[in-house]
């Protein structure tokens, strides 16, 4: 791996005294793929907001993009620009247009008008371009989500279940846009509580309960758990 | 299952919601008792009004402060020299200033005599309205008890608003009071909104400080609310003649702090509140005692001291003084800035706390 883009260690955060992350540790490189795997409410999204700086830590250390992060260090002093964030919710302008929200990504990242019609173009949105966005469907809303997360090209994405409720032709869209996308030498963590798209991942984390695995394969969980397929090994690491 | 126990199913969840659902509570139970505080001690329209007497000597002062003592909801605070009394109304020292005239005698022969003059500050019509009509009977009283119905003559002088027009005396308010209550509501509720959608998390991801993100975010609706506060200015200036007497453009120059002041409150009550219906609850919170405690509905003055220090607090105070001043008392550029001085404090100051309650609900 060359130089970490994310590099820390020991984080941990509490809401209302009830641990949601516990000593968790990553680290990922340009073009790497890490996937964070576990239940619903198992710490992902807890982690990848505080790797945002969307929360801060109540512990931990490290880097993310060469900005520390820690419990002293708050949120805020991420290079922003360098980020791009997909959240669990379909979080654009439900009153503007497809087109109106994607300019308003570019401008705010300082490019020109044309990046929103170019984004539009790379992942098949010009047909709604001048729908409200609050009137996609889901399917449709994701799309235009993941293309508004990566129009200024960041050097890290970070996506929370960007293909939960989906049907299996957007996630396989989806899915190749991330692979394109981490091809280019950006770094990607992506939570979902999907098995069978997590097996297809080259490095995952199973979460359980606030706390995370280290970073390992898919076939080095299957091994360990002597089961033939991600799903199976972590019923039976769960003792279902 | 019978209807009736699918009803008292649905009921027994809300009912179980309700309880669970803190904001609704409080809007239940705070509301009512706030107002139930306010109007049992604040608001009383019958308080006392404030009266000046002017005469030639302390005596004469004397004897007409005595003829008023045992009048309801007057009150004597202040006696001035002879030809004051106009001068203190002016310097809304008193609402009305009573000028006693200097008797001819035998010896003084040369007194320049003349009628009681009555000058009342009638920018407040209702407030002035009985306190005169009590002065004015008690002269007549006086006189009558001493026989002398002939007397010096009573002249009402009724200063800014000389036909005691009653919408006059609201319309500078309801500008103020109309931009508040819209700019609270959509300053708290579109970022309620936001951060119920999730899309102020999106905001917060892209490469923008929180300052970009304020000041972007109140330029539209400080521009609404501008334009609203300017209707209701017209209207007011040519559906309902308002005269218009002072500086009309600075009024207006000053309504754009005004508005922000309420955007910022309202995004420093979202902070707090998280959700819409939580909003709103403090959104009417804020704006009720606004309205009672700022002069709008009841007339300043009347209030207890510990009422007008709440109610300089509230920037819808200063806009009523600023645009009473502007369009009936004729106040110039210096007397509005003057009173729009607390309303940018009041606005550093939300502003701080709408940062620090954001930082905390980030945390």
């Amino acid at each position: 791996m060359t130089e970490p883009l994310v590099n820390v260690s020991g984080l941990a955060k509490a809401f209302s005294g009830r641990d949601a992350v516990r000593d968790v540790s990553i680290r990922v490189g340009a073009g790497d793929v890490l996937g964070l795997v576990g239940a619903n409410g198992g710490g992902k999204t807890t982690t990848l907001r505080m790797l945002a700086g969307l929360i801060a830590p109540d512990a931990g250390s490290g880097t993310v993009l060469g900005s520390r992060i820690g419990a002293r260090m708050g949120t805020g002093r991420m290079d922003r620009r360098r980020i791009g964030y997909m959240s669990q919710r379909l979080a654009l302008y439900s009153e503007l247009s497809v087109l109106e929200n994607l300019r308003f990504h570019a401008q705010v990242h300082g490019l020109p008008a044309a990046a929103a019609s170019a984004a539009l173009a790379r992942h098949g949105c010009e047909t709604v371009a001048a729908q409200r966005f609050g009137t996609l469907s889901g399917g449709w809303a994701r799309r235009v989500q993941f293309a508004a997360s990566v129009i200024h090209a960041p050097t890290l994405l970070l996506l929370d279940e960007p293909t939960a409720g989906l049907d299996i032709v957007t996630r396989k869209a989806l899915w190749d846009w991330i692979a394109a996308f981490a091809a280019t030498g950006s770094a990607v963590i992506v939570s979902t509580h999907d098995l069978a798209e997590a097996g297809q991942l080259p490095q995952i984390m199973l979460y359980r309960g606030g706390q995370a695995s280290a970073q390992t394969t898919p076939a080095q969980v299957m091994r360990l758990a002597g089961a033939r397929s991600l799903e199976a090994a972590v019923l039976a690491e769960a003792g279902a | 299952m019978s209807a009736l126990q699918r009803i008292a199913a649905v009921a027994r969840a809300e009912w179980t919601r309700l309880r669970r659902t803190r904001i609704a509570l409080t809007l239940l139970l705070a509301v009512p008792l706030l107002q139930i505080a306010l109007f049992g001690t604040a608001i009383r329209p019958d308080a006392a009004v404030a009266v000046a007497i002017a005469a030639p000597s302390a005596s004469d002062a004397e004897s007409v402060a005595k003829e008023l003592q045992n009048q309801r909801n007057i009150a004597v605070v202040a006696k001035g020299k002879p030809g004051s009394a106009e001068a203190l109304v002016k310097r809304s020292d008193a609402v009305i200033g009573i000028e006693v005239p200097e008797a001819r005698s035998f010896a003084n022969p040369l007194a320049k005599g003349g009628p009681l003059r009555i000058v009342v500050d009638e920018s407040n019509a209702a407030l002035a309205a009985a306190a005169t009509a009590r002065i004015e009977a008690a002269y007549w009283r006086t006189l009558a008890q001493r026989a002398d119905l002939a007397g010096p003559g009573l002249q009402t002088v009724r200063l800014y608003n000389p036909a005691s027009r009653a919408d006059w005396s609201f319309l500078p308010g309801l500008i103020g009071v109309t931009v508040m209550i819209a700019m609270i509501m959509l300053g708290s509720l579109s970022l309620a909104q936001e951060r119920e959608s999730g899309t102020w998390e999106t905001l917060l991801i892209l490469p923008l400080g929180r300052g970009e993100v304020l000041l972007g975010k109140l330029l539209p609706y400080v521009v609404v609310g501008t334009i609203q506060g300017l209707a209701v200015m017209a209207a007011g200036l040519w559906l309902f003649d308002l005269p218009a007497r002072g500086n009309a453009a600075s009024l207006a120059a000053i309504l754009p702090l005004f508005a922000a002041a309420h955007l910022v409150l309202g995004y420093a009550i979202a902070a707090r509140a998280r959700t819409q219906l939580a909003a709103l609850q403090g959104a009417v919170a804020f704006y009720l005692p606004a309205m009672l405690l700022s002069g709008f509905l009841y007339p300043f003055a009347t209030l207890p001291g510990w009422a007008q220090a709440i109610g300089n607090v509230f920037p819808l105070t200063h806009f009523i003084r600023a645009a009473t001043g502007v369009m009936l008392r004729g106040e110039g550029t210096g007397e509005v800035l003057a009173h729009a001085l607390p309303i940018a404090l009041f606005t550093l100051v939300t502003a701080a706390l709408a940062a620090l309650f954001q930082a905390r609900a980030s945390a």
